[in-house]
């Protein structure tokens, strides 16, 4: 059995950069007006590329939101990671002081760390060799960086973690927060992700047939793939105690989670070990699949994807499954920042009272069986309990938050 | 609204920890197959293999190599699903099937994980991938079946395929501090029943584009070599085991990470290994080894060496191995193999010597770290 930790864990502050708005409550209205965000690319040159669209932050101006560390020094995910967190302290009402003066630290997640930066070398090796490779950027290279930018630009003497699970890894971020925070190992975690919009993937994932045209439609009858997208998000946890005792916000409780993995294929999700980890993911919380009240989806918009993860939710809820939406029909796949934007949906959830959207939904596809429910167009009003967040990756590496609303 | 101040700033630490049982491990270094190989290199400070393992037309920065020699692939792992698979990826492969060879017997894989560390997957691939989208008559004209290689976690999902791993599968990118988070991510997920056992390491592979890198990042000493390899741990709880009748090679007795910022890299080296030290419960002069992880940085070696001082109380230990002499600069690797080269060397001096040692980890940003261990059954 697991050990359960001995502190209750809040989140408390939010922050968010991406292309639904920057800051949670921008990032939020967005999604619940159903608004897609997603639009042609900038950051790089698109000719001779089919399809040309992707979720890019395309007006961050990093020296707006970054205090301590020079963004020339950093890579483009850094930055992202670092503004987001910087917002969710602000968010939580804290001063710099408060974390600095405590044990405090970072756990990031992404899927492919400062990709923008190794682009940039690349095209250097490409015009003049390895040899001309700029000193200054290779530093930047190391997804490592990507929590250190946290750390440094809040001055935090705690941990600092990046975890590079993918496309779950935010989620693997948030829930080992939550054991750091619960087991009295730190006072508070910022957890979150952050990924770059980059050739590479755009080209890979449009080989793979996964990329879609110009809309992202999850569980819609005529979806065609994925939008690659980019951003950062940080989640401020801290324990229940201390949040009620100076009076913060709280969005949410974490409930638990858990992480396993498919063992079976690099690309291919497999439902059984999800609905193992979505079993196990309640037991950590102590709910039962009744108590569940909406599903936060994977949901990238590919067929693939949407049969597999209702199957699994099937395997679990039977035939009522919870309302199941995916706001990557908005934003487009920020990879390893995914999971986080999910949780920070989650919470404002619960806080707000809503469940968000699926953008796009015109027919629900019927293969997917009866009693779907993507939650099409806008945000529905409702007072979610307890909800659950969906993340999986490439290597079969599933991972599930379940937050619940704090009474 | 923050009324946080009121309360005492203090930076304690929290409880002891119950330690982590090592019951084998599998080392792919410049110094040959397996523990071994890197004990024997590590003891004589001799230099491994220096031919390093490039492609035609490549060229290299004017600096030493250590590679891994004459890497057998299809007999160490078959030859199946083999073909697409990276260096970063074989590399990991060899040393999972190394450590889970050297078991006495198969351990379960349901409930078996993997923890990896890296720091940005193998550079090589995913550089490559990206100058095909330059060099190809249309950009998304690449190989599908490369793509994973791109995605950092590829070399732990493949581990997991082969094995059957279904445990938490996990992939650090913790570059010079990978070896520490790895054994601290590892606690954790043991502690929280993600999985009965782990499989704990790190791997990097030899490339010109890292090469390159190095070489121009000027980070690194004129004479320091670029180097590659790969380590795996079976870790899993000390009572367990025991339980299993599994050798128990060393016991993690602590793992403590921290961040220092510009400017105070050494106090906050020392005080992390202060931390470390009170939660192993061992004192300052019960260590008799050091494993150093900055031979060859420039300027992070005299602040890991002055860290140590501080916290040892003035001294270094009769004991200090510098692994990468022997396997040169191998980045997230570079951890667990100061790991490896310590129990190499244990596993060579034999019964009767009753070694704990640090080891110690920093990075130019601001991250610190130290694992403290001491000798099972290696030693006596």
């Amino acid at each position: 059995m697991p050990e359960s930790g001995t502190r209750r864990v809040v989140v408390t502050g939010l922050g968010a950069v991406s292309s639904a708005g920057i800051g949670a409550a921008e990032f939020t209205a967005s999604i619940r007006e159903g608004l897609r965000s997603t639009s042609p690319i900038a950051s790089f040159d698109t000719t001779g590329f089919p399809h040309v669209h992707a979720g890019e932050v395309h007006d961050f101006d990093p020296a707006e939101w970054l205090r301590r560390i020079e963004p020339g020094r950093w890579g483009r995910s850094s930055q992202f990671a670092a503004s987001a967190a910087r917002l969710a302290v602000a968010d939580a009402g804290l001063q710099e002081n408060d974390l600095a003066g405590s044990r405090a630290g970072s756990v990031m997640g992404t899927t492919s760390g400062e990709s923008a930066v190794i682009e940039q070398l690349v095209a250097q090796w490409a015009s003049d060799g390895l040899k001309s490779l700029d000193a200054g950027r290779v530093a930047a290279v190391p997804a490592g960086r990507i929590a250190a930018a946290v750390n440094s630009e809040l001055g935090l003497n705690g941990e600092a973690l990046t975890l590079a699970t993918a496309c779950s890894a935010s989620n693997y971020a948030l829930g080992y927060a939550y054991d750091m925070v619960a087991g009295g190992e730190a006072d508070y975690m910022l957890a979150g992700g952050a990924d770059s919009v980059n050739r590479w993937a755009h080209a890979g994932f449009y080989r793979l047939g996964a990329l879609a045209e110009e809309v992202c439609r999850p569980f819609d009858a005529n979806r065609s793939g994925i939008l690659t997208a980019e951003g950062g998000v940080a989640l401020l946890l801290e324990p229940y105690d201390r949040a009620v005792a100076r009076g913060a916000r709280i969005y949410a409780e974490v409930l638990g989670y858990s992480v396993n993995c498919d063992a079976e294929h690099m690309v291919h999700p497999d439902p059984t070990s999800i609905a193992a980890c979505i079993r196990a993911a309640h037991r950590s919380a102590g709910v039962t699949p009744e108590q569940i009240d909406y599903i936060c989806a994977h949901g990238t918009g590919t067929r693939t994807n949407d049969a597999t993860e209702v199957a699994a939710a099937r395997e679990v809820f039977g035939d009522r499954i919870p309302p199941i939406s995916s706001i990557k029909s908005m934003i487009g796949h920020t990879m390893g920042a995914a999971s986080g934007f999910g949780a920070l949906i989650c919470c404002q959830a619960l806080y707000e009272g809503f469940l968000p959207p699926t953008a796009g939904v015109e027919d629900i596809d019927p293969g997917l069986g009866p009693g779907v429910d993507p939650v099409p167009g806008t945000a529905r009003p409702a007072r979610p309990e307890v909800v659950q967040n969906h993340g999986f990756a490439f290597g079969g590496n599933n991972a599930i938050t379940v937050l619940g609303r704090v009474a | 609204m923050s009324t946080v101040t009121a309360e005492a700033p203090a930076i304690h630490t929290a409880a002891a920890v119950s330690p982590l049982a090592i019951t084998a491990v599998g080392a792919v270094t410049p110094a040959g197959l397996g523990l071994e190989a890197l004990g024997r290199a590590v003891a004589a400070g001799l230099p491994g293999h220096a031919e390093p393992p490039v492609q035609e037309d490549e060229t290299l920065p004017p600096r030493p190599v250590r590679a891994v020699p004459d890497l057998k692939v299809a007999e160490l792992i078959g030859r199946k699903g083999t073909r697409h698979l990276d260096r970063t990826t074989k590399l990991a492969l060899v040393a999972c099937r190394l450590a889970l060879d050297s078991l006495p017997a198969p351990v379960g894989g349901g409930s078996t994980g993997v923890v990896l560390g890296t720091s940005t997957g193998s550079i090589r691939s995913s550089s490559e991938y990206s100058l095909e989208t330059l060099r190809q008559e249309r950009p998304y004209l690449v190989n599908p079946s490369l793509f994973p290689n791109t995605v950092m976690n590829c070399a732990a999902g493949q581990i997991a395929i082969r094995h059957g791993l279904k445990g938490v599968n996990a992939t650090l990118a913790g570059g010079h501090l990978a070896g520490v988070q790895v054994l601290r991510y590892a606690r954790n997920a043991l502690r929280q029943g993600h999985a009965d056992r782990l499989l704990v390491g790190g791997v990097e592979e030899f490339c010109a584009q890292s090469a390159w890198g190095w070489h121009q990042s000027g980070s690194l000493t004129a004479d320091a070599a670029v180097g590659e390899g790969a380590a795996v741990l079976v870790v899993e709880p000390e009572k367990a085991a025991h339980a299993a009748g599994r050798r128990v090679l060393a016991r993690v007795l602590a793992c403590e990470t921290g961040y220092a910022g510009r400017g105070g890299l050494a106090q906050g080296l020392a005080s992390v290994i202060g931390s470390a030290l009170e939660r192993s419960g061992t004192a300052p002069a019960g260590i008799t080894s050091a494993s150093l992880g900055s031979t060859g940085h420039v300027g992070l070696d005299r602040v890991e060496e002055r860290a140590l001082r501080t916290a040892l109380g003035g001294r270094l230990p009769d004991q200090v191995v510098r692994v990468k002499e022997s396997v040169g600069e191998c980045c997230s690797a570079g951890g667990v193999l100061q790991i490896a080269g310590l129990l190499g060397l244990w596993q060579r001096e034999g019964a009767g010597s009753a070694r704990t040692a640090v080891v110690t980890a920093v990075s130019r940003d601001g991250q610190v770290g130290c694992v403290v261990l001491d000798a099972g059954s290696l030693a006596g």
